[in-house]
């Protein structure tokens, strides 16, 4: 095969991979690191479950490939808790019973936390209209917006943003 | 098959590989439409032409009277455009129902034109602005009229060492309004079912100085509705003039049945937002809500 090599960071650190350009980035987390907290669904970037952050930005890793993304910063549900502290969106959706399954969830914090990281006080119709591209099959949804709303006051509070600035806090 | 990468920095590079390798090569930027193609094994390119580390093509420039947008400008930039926001309404309502957050985050305007989907959401606002698409290849720049450009399903003028570098149109004018309305199986991640955009600049005396509807996903591409502006040109915007648009538009356009719609709902459909996009452009130049 024609493999090339790449280096990208994930989840803070830097990775070096060998990859053939049609691979794509969910199948070098998933398959090279091990990272299977990124869910395998329609891999059609319809459903959402394979939501990872690129610089910053919410992207299904199922129709972005690995080449794409040299050079860049990828963050994976892996990569949001802190020294055994949970962030604190999968704190909320743990304490609002946001999940079921939980096939969704990975994908549906990922892009939670790129609407909170830009819009840290969303109303409930911004919240909806940020998760319309993933999926739950199991929840209807209100149980993960209520979810969404409590991180998003927790994470406004002084405490946690004290918690930031110290280098302490969840991602 | 082993695909070869390549990642130019400059629109030259990019042409010049894409001269080289010609139709077993393809460019890609956002790869939401390309990357799920090859995995339906619908398209085998040998050579991928990454775009996006192209300088300079992601830029939104309004200035002289002129919107230039870069080829490689993401939907949600769109979206959240201020001057879009204010003064352009129809292409963020066009932008801002591409898929989800993580579709509009990467998806661009040059592969939803270059892609020639006839449900691509924002070809009918940028056919109504009478849009220009900017095309550089290895015999240099040229423009063309997005009309011309658009050819069909999957097809474009684009010759296969041309990259969409930008598409430019001008600022509409004073006393006008912008609407596009799209309608889907379901309210979000869906494609469009039929899309209207449609333009109104109203008279000082209140009648219809000029008007402009474009249809998508109701004929193989996108299609201005010539003989539905020549009716309301001059004409006062009433009802009866509104309902008559909708069912020239409807006898125009040339819909197909598929599996999210049959023709004659999307015939429907056109009857029915045709008025309803117009009436939501006078609405947003007199600021009255009937
Ligand atoms: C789940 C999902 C939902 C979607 N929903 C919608 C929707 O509601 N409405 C809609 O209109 N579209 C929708 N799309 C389609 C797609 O996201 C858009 O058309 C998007 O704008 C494509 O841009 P891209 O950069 O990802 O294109 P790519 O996939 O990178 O490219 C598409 C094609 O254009 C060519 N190309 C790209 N850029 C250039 C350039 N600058 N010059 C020359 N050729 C170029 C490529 O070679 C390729 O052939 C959806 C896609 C998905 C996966
Ligand atoms: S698996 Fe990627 S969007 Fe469904
Ligand atoms: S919790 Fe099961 S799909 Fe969302």
């Amino acid at each position: 095969m024609n493999k090339q090599p790449m280096s990208l960071l994930i989840n803070g650190e830097t990775c070096a991979a060998e990859v053939e350009p049609g691979r794509s980035l969910l199948d070098l987390l998933r398959e090279d690191f091990g990272l299977t907290g990124t869910k395998v669904n329609c891999l059609e970037a319809e459903c959402g479950v394979c939501t990872v952050l690129v610089d910053g930005m919410a992207v299904n890793s199922c129709s972005t490939l690995a080449l794409q993304c040299r050079g860049k910063s990828v963050t994976t549900i892996e990569g949001l808790s802190r020294d055994g502290h949970l962030h604190p969106l999968q704190a909320a959706f743990i304490e609002h019973g946001a999940v079921q399954c939980g096939y969704c969830i990975p994908g549906m914090i990922m892009n939670a936390k790129a609407l909170l990281d830009e819009e840290p006080d969303p109303d409930e119709a911004t919240i909806r209209a940020a998760l319309a591209g993933t999926l739950c099959r199991c929840t209807g949804y209100q149980k993960i917006v209520d979810a969404v709303a409590a991180a998003a006051r927790q994470m406004r509070a002084p405490a946690h943003q004290a918690k930031m600035a110290a280098g302490a806090g969840g991602a | 098959m082993a695909i070869e990468y390549f990642e130019p920095t400059s629109v030259a590079e990019a042409a010049a590989l894409a001269a080289r390798f010609g139709a077993s090569a393809s460019f890609i930027a956002g790869g939401t439409d390309l990357v799920i193609q090859m995995r339906r094994g619908l398209r085998h390119p040998a050579q991928l032409i990454d775009l996006q580390r192209i300088a300079g093509l992601d830029a939104i420039a309004i200035a002289g009277g002129q919107i230039r947008i870069g080829g490689l400008t993401r939907h949600r930039a769109i979206e959240r455009h201020p001057y879009f926001r204010a003064s352009l309404h129809a292409l963020v309502e066009s932008a801002e129902v591409i898929g989800g957050f993580q579709v509009r985050n990467v998806g661009t305007v040059g592969g939803n034109l270059c892609n020639a989907s006839p449900a691509a959401d924002l070809s009918p606002i940028l056919l109504v602005l009478d849009a220009t698409v900017h095309l550089a290849g290895t015999g240099g720049e040229r423009t063309l009229p997005l009309a011309d450009f658009l050819q069909g399903p999957g097809r474009t003028g684009r010759a296969p060492d041309e990259l969409l570098t930008a598409v430019s149109c001008a600022v509409p004018p004073p006393a006008s309004a912008t609407a596009f309305i799209k309608q889907g199986r379901r309210a979000a991640m869906e494609i469009s079912v039929v899309g209207v955009a449609a333009l109104v600049t109203l008279a000082a005396d209140g009648r219809c100085l000029d008007a402009r509807i474009a249809v998508g996903a109701a004929a193989p591409q996108a299609l201005r509705m010539p003989a539905v502006e020549s009716v309301l040109r001059g004409a006062a915007l009433s009802e009866a003039a509104l309902a008559e648009a909708g069912r020239i538009a409807a006898a125009a356009c040339a819909p197909l049945s598929d599996v999210r719609a049959s023709a004659a709902y999307r015939r429907h459909l056109v009857r029915v937002l045709v008025p309803r996009a117009l009436r939501r452009c006078v609405q947003r130049v007199t600021g009255v809500t009937p």
